[in-house]
C-alpha cells in the first residue's frame, strides 16, 4: 500500500476495477466504526442490558445511535456480498495477489462474527439463547476447540466482556486492516463515508429498531423459536437438523470455494461458482425453513 | 453511484429520517417515568411510574425491598410503558409462573414446590372420587390430578363434569377461570397470601401480602362441597324455596355469592376467635412434597393433639422435632420476638415440650402455659393456644379423664363423632346433563356447549351420621353423593349413588352429641360403599350393638 494511494480518491465509476460497492463497503465500514466508537462510553458488558436500555430508551437520541450503528453493519455486510457478486461476475478476482484474495475471502466470515458478536451485546431473551449456541459450536472445532471458546466468548459462562472486547477491537480491527489492504487506502474516501452515512441514517430513523424482552421473564412462555439475527437464520435452520459441526464446516467450505476460484479456469470456475451457488440456495432454503417453524 | 443526484437523494431520505427520529425522540421522552428507578440495590425502573403509595403492598414485599417485576415480571430495565410492561404477570403467585415469582431462587422456591404437590392444587380426591361415583373407575382412589382431567383431549362424562362445575376450585386456577365464593385476588401463593380487595378500601390499588391467612381466603373454595368453611362459621346453605318456607325457622344470610344459608351455631373454635391457620399446620396447607389423594391424607391435625390425651409420641422436647421448617420458622420467630413471645412459654429451651401432627410437624402456636406448669397444680389449662392473627393467647382444655370419655364400648369414636353439633346434607342431589345450555368450561376458560344441572329439593342440617374408616375408627360422615346423575347425553348412562363420605364437619360443639342422638336416631339408611377405600356405614354387628343399648323413649 503506497502512501498516495491511501489518502487519495479512487477513480471512481467505471474505471473502479469492480463498480463502487467496495467503496460503498468501506464507507458503511467506517460508518460502523465512528457509531460504534460513540456506543462505547455507554455500554457495560457487565449489564448488557440495562445499558443498552439506558441508551435505547433513557438518553435522548440513543435510539437513533444504536440504529445508526446497526444499520451501518448491516450495509457493511449487503455491500460486502454485493461486491462480492460483482467481482465475480466481471471475473476480476486476479487483479488483487493470491494471498490479498485469501484474506479479502476471509472478511465474510469477519464479518459475520463482528455483526453476531454485536447481536449478543444485546443482552436480552434472543442474544442469551445465542450465547450458548455460540459457544457450542466453537466448542466442536477439533483441537482447538475449548481454546477458541475461551478466546472469543471469555472464561465464565455469559459474561459478555471478552466478546465486547472482541466485538469493538478484534473484529472491527481485522475488518479494517484486510479492507485497507484490499482498497488500498486507509480510510474510505468523502463521498462513500457520506453516503453510506446518510442511507445509515435514513434508515435509522425511519426503521426503528427495538429491543428483545429479557432474559426468562416471559410468563406466557416465549415463542417455541426464538430467532437469531436475521444474517445468520440459514444457520440456525441448518442446526435444525444437521449436527453442530456443520455451523463452522459449512462457512469453511464456503470460504474455501470463493478462495479457490481465484486459482481456477474454465469449468473447474464454473463449478466451484455453481457449488457455492447451491451452498448460498441452501443458506436461502434453511432460512425459510427456521421462519416456517417460528411461525 | 457517487454522484450529485444520488448523494442528494441520500440527503433527502436522511432528513425525512430525522424527522421521523425526532417524533419517535419526543415520545420517548414524554413516557419516562421521572421517579426513582432503583428498588433493593438493583435497577428497577417500574417505581420510575408506579410511585403512589398506594401502589405499594407494604411489610416484607415492599416496593423499596423488591420492585415490582419480582413479582410481576415484565422488564424493570426498561424506560418505557410497553417494553416494561412485555411479559407482565398480573397475577404473580400463579402457579403457572411461580417459579419465576414466589418461587424464584432466594424467595420460596421450596415453598412453590411443595404446594405444586399439595392437594389443594392436585385435587385429586375430588377427580377420583367424581370418577369412581361416575362408575369410570373401581376405587375412589386414582392419583390423577384436575389438571390432568382439565387436559384431557377426550373427556369423559365424569371428565366433563370435572371441567363444568368441579375444576374451579384448586390452586392452579386462575382468578378469571375459577368458581370459589368470594373472588380473592390472586391465584396459586395469592390465592391465600394476598389479601382480598374489598368495597370498605377500594382505593387500595395493591393488597397486602402476608402469611397471616384470614378466614376469608380460605372461605372461597372451602364454602363449597362439603361446606366447612360454613359450617364452621355456622352458616347452613339452603335452597332458595327454603328460606321462609321450610319447616324448621331459619335466620337467613346470604352470602357474597348469592347462595342462600341459615345461620346455625358456629363451631366453638369460631366463637374463640380463632382462624384456620391456627390449627392447620404447614404440612397441610402448603404440602409436605408427598403427592396425597385425599383431605384426611394431607390433613394431621388431630383434637387430641391440642386437648389430648395425645397418642404416645405425641408430645416431645423441642430437640426432638425433626420438622426442619417448623424448626426454622420458631428460631426466626423467637430472633424476632413475635407472635410466640406473647405466649408464656417457657422460654425457647430445647427440653420445652411441644405437640405433634400425626406426622411429627409441631403446632407453633400451642405452647405449655409455663405458669401453669411451674405451679403443678394439675390446672386444666396447662397448655396454651396463640391465636396467629392476633396473638390473643387462649386456653386449651384437657380432656378430662372422666366416665364420659372412658365408656366402655365407645373406643373407637372420634372426638367429633360425639362432639359435631351438626353437619350439611343433600340427600336429594339430582344430576343432569343438558346438551343444550352453555357452561362455563374450566379446561376452555370460556363457556362451551352442554351444562351439568344440578337440582336438589333442598339441603338439611342436623347432626352427622357415623362411618367407620379402614382403620375401625368411628368417624362423623355424610351421604356424600347420594346422587342420580344422567349422563346419556354425553354418551354416559344413568347411575344412582348413594356413597357415604367420611368428614370433619368443622362445627364443634363445647357439649357432646346426646347418647339419644345415636341411640334412639331412626336406623341410618344403607350405603351402596364409601367414597374412600374402606370407609363404610355401620355393619349388621355394629347396628345390632347400637340398637341393643338403644335407649327407651322417655
Amino acid at each position: 500500500m503506497g502512501g498516495s494511494a491511501l489518502t487519495e480518491a479512487p477513480p471512481g465509476g467505471a474505471r473502479s476495477p469492480s463498480g463502487d460497492l467496495g467503496r460503498l463497503a468501506f464507507g458503511f465500514l467506517a460508518v460502523s466504526a465512528l457509531s460504534g466508537l460513540a456506543l462505547v462510553p455507554f455500554f457495560s458488558p457487565a449489564h448488557a442490558l440495562e445499558s443498552l436500555e439506558r441508551l435505547h430508551d433513557g438518553m435522548p437520541w440513543g435510539f437513533f445511535l444504536r440504529a445508526l450503528h446497526a444499520y451501518s453493519s448491516f450495509g457493511l455486510l449487503v455491500t460486502t456480498v454485493a461486491h462480492l457478486v460483482q467481482v465475480l461476475a466481471r471475473r476480476t478476482e486476479r487483479q488483487l495477489s493470491a494471498g490479498a484474495w485469501w484474506r479479502s475471502v476471509l472478511l465474510f466470515p469477519l464479518t459475520f462474527l463482528a455483526l453476531l458478536s454485536g447481536f449478543v451485546l444485546r443482552g436480552d431473551a434472543a442474544a442469551a439463547e445465542a450465547l450458548p449456541v455460540w459457544s457450542r459450536i466453537a466448542e466442536t472445532v477439533p483441537f482447538l476447540g475449548p481454546e477458541l471458546q475461551r478466546l472469543l466468548l471469555g472464561v465464565i459462562p455469559g459474561d459478555v466482556g471478552a466478546i465486547s472486547l472482541h466485538h469493538a477491537g478484534t473484529f472491527t480491527f481485522l475488518l479494517w486492516l484486510i479492507t485497507a489492504e484490499h482498497g488500498r487506502r486507509l480510510v474510505p474516501d468523502a463521498r462513500s463515508l457520506v453516503l453510506a452515512g446518510l442511507v445509515s441514517a435514513a434508515l435509522a430513523g425511519a426503521v426503528p429498531l427495538t429491543l428483545g424482552p429479557p432474559p426468562g421473564a416471559s410468563p406466557s412462555g416465549a415463542a417455541q423459536i426464538l430467532l437469531g439475527p436475521w444474517y445468520l437464520l440459514g444457520l440456525q435452520g441448518a442446526l435444525v437438523d444437521l449436527p453442530v459441526p456443520s455451523a463452522w464446516l459449512a462457512p469453511l467450505l464456503l470460504v474455501l470455494l470463493l478462495g479457490f476460484v481465484r486459482g481456477a479456469d474454465g469449468r473447474a470456475r464454473r463449478l466451484l461458482l455453481v457449488l457455492a451457488g447451491a451452498w448460498v440456495a441452501a443458506w436461502v432454503g434453511f432460512t425459510a425453513r427456521i421462519l416456517l417453524l417460528a411461525r | 453511484m457517487f454522484r450529485a443526484p444520488a448523494l442528494i437523494a441520500a440527503l433527502f431520505a436522511a432528513l425525512l429520517g430525522f424527522l421521523v427520529a425526532s417524533g419517535r425522540e419526543s415520545e420517548r421522552a414524554r413516557g419516562t417515568g421521572r421517579g426513582p428507578d432503583r428498588a433493593g440495590a438493583r435497577t428497577e425502573r417500574c417505581v420510575s411510574c408506579h410511585v403512589k403509595p398506594e401502589e405499594d403492598p407494604g411489610g416484607s414485599h415492599s416496593r423499596a425491598a423488591l420492585g415490582c417485576a419480582s413479582c410481576h415480571l415484565g422488564n424493570p430495565l426498561a424506560f418505557g410503558k410497553e417494553r416494561a410492561h412485555g411479559g407482565l404477570e398480573r397475577e404473580p403467585g400463579a402457579l403457572s409462573t411461580a417459579a419465576m415469582t414466589c418461587g424464584r431462587e432466594g424467595c420460596h422456591p421450596r415453598e412453590a414446590a411443595r404446594v405444586a404437590s399439595s392437594l389443594m392444587t392436585r385435587a385429586s380426591g375430588i377427580v377420583s372420587v367424581d370418577r369412581f361415583a361416575f362408575g369410570e373407575i373401581p376405587s375412589p382412589d386414582s392419583n390423577e390430578t384436575v389438571a390432568d382431567a382439565l387436559a384431557a383431549a377426550r373427556p369423559t362424562p365424569a371428565g366433563l363434569h370435572l371441567r363444568k362445575l368441579c375444576a374451579g376450585c384448586h390452586l392452579g386456577a386462575r382468578r378469571a377461570n375459577r368458581d370459589d365464593a368470594i373472588h380473592g385476588n390472586g391465584s396459586g401463593c395469592a390465592a391465600c397470601h394476598v389479601a382480598r380487595l374489598t368495597k370498605v378500601d377500594p382505593s387500595r390499588a395493591h393488597p397486602p401480602i402476608d402469611a397471616h391467612v384470614p378466614n376469608d381466603r380460605c372461605f372461597g373454595c372451602h364454602s363449597r362441597s362439603g361446606r366447612i368453611s360454613l359450617t364452621y362459621e355456622g352458616l347452613a346453605e339452603v335452597e332458595p324455596h327454603q328460606i321462609g318456607g321450610g319447616s324448621r325457622p331459619c335466620a337467613a344470610v346470604k352470602l357474597a355469592d348469592g347462595r342462600p344459608a341459615c345461620r346455625v351455631a358456629p363451631d366453638v373454635h369460631q366463637t374463640a376467635g380463632m382462624s384456620c391457620i391456627d390449627c392447620h399446620l404447614h404440612t397441610e396447607l402448603m404440602g409436605d412434597g408427598m403427592a396425597r389423594t385425599h383431605e384426611e391424607e394431607q390433613v394431621e391435625v388431630t383434637c387430641e393433639a391440642c386437648h389430648g390425651p395425645v397418642r404416645v409420641g405425641g408430645e416431645v422436647p423441642w430437640s426432638d422435632v425433626k420438622d426442619a421448617i417448623s424448626l426454622e420458622i420458631r428460631e426466626r420467630e423467637n430472633r424476632r420476638e413475635d407472635f410466640l413471645r406473647k405466649g408464656k412459654r417457657e422460654g425457647s429451651a430445647p427440653d420445652a415440650p411441644t405437640r405433634l401432627g400425626s406426622r411429627g410437624t409441631p403446632i407453633l402456636n400451642l405452647l405449655r402455659n409455663s405458669s401453669s406448669s411451674s405451679s403443678s397444680s394439675s390446672s386444666s389449662f396447662v397448655w396454651t393456644l396463640i391465636r396467629k392473627l392476633d396473638g390473643v393467647v387462649l386456653p386449651v382444655k384437657q380432656t378430662p379423664r372422666d366416665a364420659n370419655h372412658a365408656r366402655k364400648g365407645h373406643e373407637r369414636l372420634s372426638c367429633s363423632s360425639c362432639h359435631t353439633a351438626w353437619a350439611p346434607r343433600c340427600d336429594t342431589c339430582h344430576t343432569t346433563f343438558d346438551a343444550a345450555r352453555t357452561q362455563w368450561d374450566f379446561a376452555a376458560g370460556k363457556p362451551t356447549a352442554g351444562a351439568w344441572m344440578e337440582r336438589s329439593e333442598g339441603f338439611s342440617w342436623g347432626p352427622p351420621l357415623l362411618g367407620v374408616r379402614s382403620d375401625g375408627r368411628i368417624v362423623p360422615a355424610a351421604p356424600g353423593m347420594i346422587l342420580d346423575i344422567d349422563a346419556t347425553a354425553v354418551d354416559g348412562g344413568k347411575t344412582s349413588r348413594r356413597l357415604l363420605a367420611p368428614m370433619e364437619p368443622h362445627a364443634t360443639g363445647k357439649k357432646a352429641r346426646t347418647c339419644e342422638s345415636c341411640h334412639r336416631a331412626p336406623a341410618a339408611p344403607d350405603f351402596e360403599v364409601g367414597t374412600r377405600t374402606g370407609f363404610r356405614g355401620l355393619n349388621a354387628a355394629e347396628k345390632r350393638r347400637v340398637a341393643a343399648a338403644r335407649l327407651e323413649p322417655r
